[in-house]
């Protein structure tokens, strides 16, 4: 009368807690995961090769539109690669407002991604006061360059325009706010019972697995490997910023909750560094009129707050457009590695294992 | 049955109202230290929206004193559109030595927001104005031009009643 058997589901593309079209083909025995196997390709906007037909400072729109949480991590590799491709020296205050403003975007996606996860998990209250907080950062991008989410805030060599009147105290005024949030966010979750029982141990991932798919990021720091692209291969002014690495050996969505805390305390100390050492002069190099390419590839690869963001693009002589141009982004790769963070787990997992993947699959699609 | 009884002693819950308690007791006094307003809800619709002063809105087209358009049809910020929404068809008009646009269409469905535009612009003739509130009803009354159908490029945006428009 009753017949086991494997049964195969669909989880997503239209589910609330798959952040946004991620579509999971489940193979269940019962409740517990057999086989996953994901699917993507829902949000294909085909960004590359718009890139490719475009000049080089209209790329940066869809920079933008890739990993729509951390915009300005994207321009700043964008823009940073397109620097070492020509050349250009950006000048000094220039870097340190880049490292400010990408040090806040990483406070804005991981409120983001902390908000999202507590409330696929079932903390709701985490979730609006992330928010409340969050909307704070977005005030910051939208007086510094008028956008809150598609910021375009780099320039090809520097920044469009200084800071505005009341800039500095509105950043300190927002990262107080975070700190007293911070805390409130730890009391909700990190000792609260059901936060460990759906946390501690589920989704691991040891630091040869991470390795060997490419996984970057928190997921790796949290399997106990140091490796942050902002100590390992400096860029804008992280060489000139004193922060630590924050890393945990557990490997399981626990440890990157805590590792992705602890970074948020080291962005709001490196936005300190910054505004306080802010140093006084052009924001903007010298320019030629039109950049025109040599023969040349360059791959620049930055700390997005999701993992490592690289940007490689192949030039030829005389061209005002990259002859090609391909993005590594950090949720693809990291997205590669669920089937085996969700094997023999439960339905239930996999929700928290695509939660502490931080997916956004505007990046993923691209 | 000695499990069962068990089961009816509430531990677990004993233990966890305890940590909500203390927990509770650490946030009540260090929540909130510098006083700051907790009504954070801005009563929008009923009350006018402010935006940044740099927030990128529509495009609109600027007028000189004279109630003239300080575009001249350079063409610079056709060429800097990533999404091509701009066309501009030049023309001329007596007692005026430089060109005037006999025809400027703006496809708002295909703008990006990004005041690319803008900063080309070396006359200050356009500016990415402060209005948000953008969404029509039919397609059509998207595509805006010099005396659009239902929307003008040289005029602020008649939906957006509820957004603040900085310079009109």
């Amino acid at each position: 009368m009753f017949k086991s058997q494997e049964m195969e589901i669909n989880m997503g593309p239209q589910h609330p807690s798959t952040h946004g079209v991620l579509r999971l083909k489940l193979r269940l025995d019962g409740e517990t995961v057999k086989h996953c196997y994901p699917v993507i390709g829902y949000l294909h906007r085909g960004v590359e090769k718009i890139c490719e037909n475009k000049a080089f400072f209209q790329g940066q729109v869809w920079t933008d539109r890739m990993d729509y949480c951390s915009a300005i991590s994207n321009n700043l590799g964008w823009a940073e690669a397109i620097e070492k491709l020509f050349g250009i020296t950006v000048p000094r205050r220039a870097r340190y407002l880049r490292t400010m403003l990408n040090e806040l975007n990483r406070l804005n996606s991981h409120l983001l991604w902390l908000a999202t996860h507590a409330m696929d998990i079932g903390a709701l209250t985490v979730f609006l006061y992330c928010f409340r907080d969050r909307e704070k950062v977005l005030d910051v991008f939208e007086a510094f360059c008028g956008s809150r989410l598609t910021t375009s805030a780099m320039r090809i060599g520097g920044l469009l325009e200084d800071i505005p009147e009341g800039f500095e105290k509105m950043v300190k005024d927002t990262l107080t706010d975070i700190r007293e949030g911070m805390l409130e966010y730890e009391t909700l979750l990190s000792e609260n019972r059901i936060w460990l029982k759906r946390t501690v141990g589920i989704a691991r991932l040891s630091a040869d697995d991470c390795l060997a798919y490419g996984v970057t990021g928190p997921l790796l720091r949290a399997a106990g490997v140091a490796y942050d692209i902002r100590k390992a291969h400096p860029y804008a002014a992280y060489d000139e910023m004193k922060f630590e690495v924050p890393t945990k050996t557990e490997a399981d969505t626990y440890a990157r909750y805590l590792v992705r805390l602890e970074e948020m305390r080291q962005s709001i100390s490196i936005v300190e560094q910054c505004l306080g050492g802010l140093p006084e002069g052009p924001i903007m190099a010298k320019l030629p009129k039109t950049l025109k390419s040599e023969v040349g590839e360059v791959y620049h690869p930055t700390e997005a707050p999701k993992g490592e963001i690289g940007y490689y693009l192949v030039s030829e002589k005389g061209g005002v457009n990259p002859y090609r141009f391909h993005i590594r982004t950090p949720g693809f790769l990291n997205l590669q590695a669920i089937p085996l963070m969700v094997q023999d787990a439960l339905v239930a997992d996999v929700i928290a294992a695509i939660g502490t993947l931080d997916v956004v699959l505007g990046e993923i699609d691209r | 049955m000695k499990k069962f009884l068990k089961t009816l002693i509430p531990i677990e819950l004993a233990k966890g109202l305890l940590l909500t308690g203390k927990r509770f007791g650490q946030v009540l006094f260090s929540a909130n230290r510098r006083k700051v307003k907790l009504h954070v809800v801005q009563e929008y619709p009923e009350v006018v929206a402010k935006v940044q002063p740099r927030f990128r809105g529509r495009l609109q087209l600027i007028k000189d004193e004279q109630g003239e358009l300080k575009c001249v049809c350079c063409m610079l910020c056709v060429k800097a559109c990533p999404t091509n929404a701009i066309q501009i068809i030049a023309g001329k008009k007596e007692g005026r030595k430089t060109r005037i646009p006999t025809s400027y269409d703006f496809e708002l469905e295909r703008c990006v927001f990004c005041g690319f535009c803008v900063e080309s612009c070396t006359f200050g003739a356009i500016s990415l104005n402060h209005q948000f509130e953008l969404a029509v009803y039919n397609r059509e009354d998207l595509s805006l031009g010099l005396g659009g159908v239902f929307q003008s490029i040289d005029k602020p945006s008649p939906v957006a009643k509820f957004s603040y428009s900085g310079e009109e």
